[in-house]
């Protein structure tokens, strides 16, 4: 981009909601089942059927506005998006246009130079999800299957106003919304599963101008990444374009991630909005919403907050103990075992979760208990094995299912701190490595290190790296 | 029984219930009403061989309570207008003694009062809509025809209430309407009035309104005071529900796309030309007529569509207004200009209705009485139209105006 044009982008995010059932029917809202499995006949709206509205998907969708800090309106109505594809089985498409259920939100996000930036959500409503289409060839003649079991899956569109500048920030907007979502126990939020779909709405203008240029939407994004990268492109393509004395034109681009670049897609038709005369008006109280905000778990800003007050974590580490609702758990079941909050912190940013991403497993149903994991720390704690032991003990509370004190056991990690034992390594150490005590005496602090990892290593590991190195200055002297 | 009449005919009827309030009662419902195994064809090319999944919640009640259901009659298009429709000449012909139909624009009440007996629509939201294939979802309704108030009672109580599968049925428990006829004794009101809707005259001829001066008399006669009620944009109705009625029948019909059930047409090179040419093949020319006019408005003049809606609103409120000092309106079900000739145009099938779509879209509750605007064009019927939820009250009204060995004829 030249350095006198800015990008102005808006987003558009679909987000399904992880309601047991669709909006407006008792067919199970579940991914992966055999086709056209989840259908009756309200979803594939057979003649005679009408919509009856899910209250868990209100309740839902209600708990995804208010995590994004939106003002709840108090009716709220479905309309019917007209248009006619073999996705939509009965031409229209119910969405709340005229009175969305949401208006007014808002996220801060951390910007590239680490200020803070507000990022304003425009408004948020419901919708049901169309069918899927699966295009297959039967011999040679090409073939459009239908599969209904997404059809009429709860969802809502979260539509930002256009405060995006830049693609960091419209990365940045999405993690913290994916997790602001997942804390709201809402959605899984997975762009790769499909249950968060983003488009983003791209226009350039000369910097410090208020006005608003013709935007291209670009479509076709699976990771937060990729949004980053297309958005990228995009905003060099328009400032290329503009630079040729190309107009541009309304219209829009599909991400080819494979080629790294957008691709124009046929025109879209846009039908109209009219109001459904069979889904009665939605009519929220102030009790009810009281009730939802009630319902609302604690969210990553006031947790980290939290955190730091009430466990004296520092900054990063909060937000990093904050910044998932399955992580805070843990750590604070970890916590509640009286280990030390800011050692857990940092073993479970530290080792704990590289070792699960390097299995491939998941903090829930990890084997580490809360319990488990604080046990280990506790013998840490209380120098009954060091810091080293303490890695391998974790490795193999992983595999086994075993307790940390039955794993010390099996395996002898118990720390050796006994002074004398210590004592006569040391000399043994120092003996067989006159050098090295020489160079130390010589002032050559290294040789300290060379000379503890000796002893270490002679201990098996198992020497209480705090006495020891007392033992060897001492000695040394 | 005649084809002509049904559509269906059911081989072997079911054994009705024990002891229900409907025993031993026949009924028929138009083919736009779903029987559980019935082809439920609604009188169009778009449902050609559509077996219905599930019976109407207004079937399953009215065998629950030991209504035989013979058969379906053949309905117009959808439901629209009353062209091919048989429901009253099962009644008039004694196949039946209570038929159902859809009511979009009034069908029920004038098919009623061309064939002499009783119809009535009930407030919207008491029946349930489960069930029926309609056009116009904010103003179908199911209507129930019948030679005896009796029966219209009966039927009435065994159909409404409650039912989680409409979701357009409203909160209000039914026990709050419960008055007049079939009620409690006591709870009858000892005095009635009724306002004369002035405007509604216009559409009658001399001969017409003759008769109906008559049939005021008679009312007055039997206890019902009258008072002449002035309802200036009673023209407004036929306006406000002909822009909101195509609108929601273009969408109604979406789903009409010819792949799932109904009419396919062969040959098509892809699925654009195979909606274009299955839709094209399956509707009635007046029927499409009235989907491109809803069209038009959803695409080209949606204002038009918005300001037709705020009409509605206060055309409600209207309705509500003229009821302040009244039980109920009277008016005539038909005016004598409605042709015999079957309706070629939107406008035409909106001719035979402009009394009758008013309740339709206020949804209040109307009936219609045989027997007391006899002329030459056939009987006109005598509309009784209450406020929303006054259902039993028209019926008692009706009561009265009958001596009860002349009531049926
Ligand atoms: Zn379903």
């Amino acid at each position: 981009m030249t350095t006198d044009h800015e990008a102005v982008i808006g987003l558009e995010i679909h987000v399904q909601l992880n309601c047991p059932t669709k909006m407006f029917c008792d067919c199970p809202n579940r991914a992966g089942d055999e086709p056209n499995q989840n259908t009756c006949p309200i979803c594939l709206w057979l003649p005679g059927n009408l919509p009856r509205f899910s209250r868990e998907a209100l309740e839902k969708a209600t708990l995804a506005c208010l995590a994004l800090n939106c003002d709840i309106q108090k009716e709220s109505a479905f309309d019917q998006k007209v248009y006619y594809y073999p996705d939509l089985p009965k031409g229209y498409q119910l969405s709340q246009f005229h009175h969305p259920l949401a208006k007014n939100g808002w996220l801060n996000i951390t910007d590239a130079d680490g200020g803070t930036k507000k990022i304003r959500i425009q408004k948020i409503h419901m919708e049901e999800d169309v069918a899927r289409l699966v295009h297959e060839k039967e011999g040679r003649t090409s073939v459009s299957l239908v599969d209904f079991n997404r059809a009429g899956a709860p969802l809502v569109e979260i539509v930002t106003q256009p405060d995006v500048r830049t693609p960091h920030q419209a990365m940045e907007f999405l993690r913290c919304l994916r997790s602001q979502l997942r804390y709201s126990g809402s959605s899984d939020c997975s762009m790769e599963q499909g249950t968060m779909r983003v488009d983003a709405n791209v226009s350039l203008r000369p910097r410090g101008s208020d006005q608003m240029n013709t935007k291209v939407e670009i479509k076709n994004m699976n990771s937060i990444r990729h949004v980053g990268d297309a958005i990228a492109y995009e905003i060099t393509r328009q400032a290329n374009s503009l630079k040729a004395g190309e107009p541009i034109v309304l219209h829009t681009r599909l991400w080819d991630p494979d080629n790294r670049v957008t691709t124009a897609m046929r025109g879209k038709f846009e039908g109209p909005c009219v109001p459904d005369p069979s889904v009665p008006r939605i009519v929220v109280d102030d009790a009810w919403l009281e009730e939802m905000r009630r319902a609302l778990p604690e969210m990553p800003d006031k947790k980290a907050a939290r955190f730091m007050e009430q466990y004296g974590l520092t900054a990063e580490e909060a937000s990093m103990m904050s910044a998932e609702r399955e992580l805070s758990e843990y750590f604070e079941a970890v916590v509640e075992h009286k280990t030390s909050p800011r050692l857990a912190a940092q073993w479970i940013s530290g080792q704990l979760l590289p070792l699960l991403k390097e299995r491939n497993a998941v903090l829930p149903e990890s084997a580490v208990t809360p319990e488990c994991f604080a046990g280990l720390l506790l013998m840490l704690a209380r120098e009954e094995i060091n810091a080293n032991a303490a890695k391998e003990v974790l490795k193999r509370l992983q595999e086994s299912g075993d307790t940390p004190e039955e794993i010390v056991a099996q395996c002898g990690f118990r720390q050796v701190s006994e002074a004398g034992e210590l004592e006569a390594l040391v000399d043994r150490v120092l003996a067989e490595n006159p050098s090295a005590v020489e160079n130390f005496r010589k002032g050559a602090s290294k040789a300290m290190g060379f000379l503890m990892g000796q002893a270490m290593q002679a201990s098996g590991g198992k020497a209480n790296p705090r006495l020891l190195k007392e033992i060897m200055t001492r000695k040394l002297q | 029984m005649d084809s002509k009449i049904f559509s269906y005919i059911d081989p072997s009827p079911p054994a009705p219930a024990d002891g229900g309030a409907l025993s031993g009662k026949r009924a028929a419902v138009q083919s736009s009403i779903s029987v559980k195994g019935w082809p439920t064809e609604a009188g169009s090319r778009a449902l050609e061989g559509f077996i219905a999944l599930e019976d109407a919640t207004v079937v399953e009640r009215l065998r629950a309570a030991g209504a035989i259901l013979a058969g379906n009659t053949h309905t117009g298009e959808l439901g629209f207008g009353l062209a091919g429709d048989t429901a009253s000449q099962a009644l008039k012909n004694g196949l039946v003694d209570v038929t159902l139909m859809t009511d979009t624009l009034g069908e029920g009440r004038v098919a009623a009062a061309s064939a002499g007996v009783f119809g009535f629509k009930p407030s919207y939201g008491r029946v349930s809509r489960f069930g029926l294939v309609g056009l116009v979802p904010s103003m179908d309704c199911c209507s129930i025809l019948g030679k005896s108030l009796d029966d219209l009672a009966a039927f009435l109580e065994a159909v409404e209430g409650h039912d989680d599968r409409d979701p357009s049925m409203g909160d209000t428990p039914l026990e709050a309407f419960r008055m007049g006829r079939g009620s409690s004794p006591g709870s009858e009101r000892s005095s009635l009035s009724a306002g004369v809707v002035v405007q509604s005259l216009e559409s009658l001829n001399a001969g017409g309104r003759k008769v109906f001066e008559e049939a005021l008399r008679r009312v007055e006669k039997a206890g019902i005071a009258l008072r002449e009620v002035q309802c200036e944009d009673f023209d407004l109705f036929r306006i406000v529900h002909n822009v909101i009625g195509s609108v929601e029948a273009s969408s109604s019909c979406g789903k009409f796309d010819g792949v799932r059930y109904g009419h396919c047409a062969a040959g098509a090179k892809n699925w654009n030309e195979m909606y274009l040419r299955s839709r094209g093949e399956s509707f009635g020319r007046v029927l499409k007529a009235y989907l491109f006019q809803g069209a038009y408005f959803q695409f080209e003049n949606y204002p038009a569509f918005e300001r037709a809606c705020s009409l509605r609103a206060k055309l409600a409120q209207a309705g509500r207004k003229w009821l302040d000092g009244v039980d109920m309106m009277i008016l005539p079900t038909r005016c004598a200009a409605a042709h015999d000739r079957p309706a070629e145009t939107v406008e035409q099938v909106y001719d035979i209705f402009p009394l009758t779509l008013p309740a339709n879209v206020t949804g209040q509750p109307a009936l219609t009485l045989p027997g007391f605007l006899p002329t030459s064009a056939g009987d006109l019927g005598l509309q009784l139209v209450g406020p929303a939820g006054g259902d039993r009250l028209l019926l008692e009204a009706a009561g009265r105006l009958y001596p009860r060995t002349e009531e049926a004829r």
